[in-house]
């Protein structure tokens, strides 16, 4: 099973280790990003959906042909979060933990620079666009 | 020609997520900017630097596809072609 989703809805982690899980799969490596209490209070999250929804299929595409995954489950929020909600969740797996590991790793890291999902976090002091001096 | 325009994040505030412009004649990414900063002295700060130059962290897509603002700004449009301005994009 190999799954993208952008979505309003909060979502379980043990649910996409389910959907993820084979029986040619070793390993299974999960990355979840929440919400981080740096004197926030919340975060608002949007994305150009009709644009990231592709973008997160090429990178999946990508991590899949490099590190020879077997499985793949993304779930990225958007909408009000507050600290401590889950943001995203990615899981991965493959024959061996080392081609889970720089698989998830991948799609994090690629994720964060290439979807057009943005965030701002609101607090007490104000708001501010995250990345966006 | 009609061009749709979008915006996200910080530049969807200031301008709304959906705007669409009537151009008489040739467009380019380069015009549409313009147009909006002529429009909106918000935008023109946000987006462009006293001396006229686009900002940096200004991000430009059309039709779905990332162009190298400090290079293809000059890229003609089409009828019904869209144009999406955003800021660096931070999710994850």
């Amino acid at each position: 099973m190999i799954t993208i989703q952008i979505t309003n809805e909060d979502f379980c982690l043990d649910e996409l280790v389910r959907k993820a899980k084979r029986n040619d799969a070793g390993a299974l490596v999960t990355f979840l990003g929440t919400v981080r209490d740096d004197g926030i209070e919340r975060m608002e999250l949007e994305a150009f959906r009709e644009a990231a929804l592709p973008e997160l299929e090429r990178i999946r595409d990508e991590a899949v042909a490099r590190f020879n995954l077997l499985s793949v489950e993304v779930v990225h929020r958007i909408g009000s979060l507050a600290v401590g909600e889950s943001i995203v969740a990615i899981v991965c797996a493959a024959a061996h933990r080392d081609e889970a590991f720089q698989g998830c790793r991948y799609i994090i890291e690629e994720l964060k620079v290439r979807v057009p999902i943005w965030k701002k976090e609101l607090g007490k002091n104000g708001e501010r666009w995250v990345g966006h001096e | 020609m009609k061009i749709k325009v979008m915006a996200f994040a910080s530049f969807r505030e200031i301008l709304g997520k959906e705007l669409n412009l009537d151009i008489v004649g040739e467009a380019t990414a380069a015009g549409v900017l313009a147009i909006l900063a002529s429009r909106n002295k918000r935008f023109k700060e946000a987006a462009f630097e006293e001396s006229g130059w686009l900002r940096d962290y200004v991000q430009i897509m059309i039709n779905r596809k990332r162009i190298d603002p400090r290079q293809d700004l000059s890229t003609k449009l089409n009828d019904g072609d869209e144009l999406v301005i955003f800021p660096p994009v931070a999710g994850g």
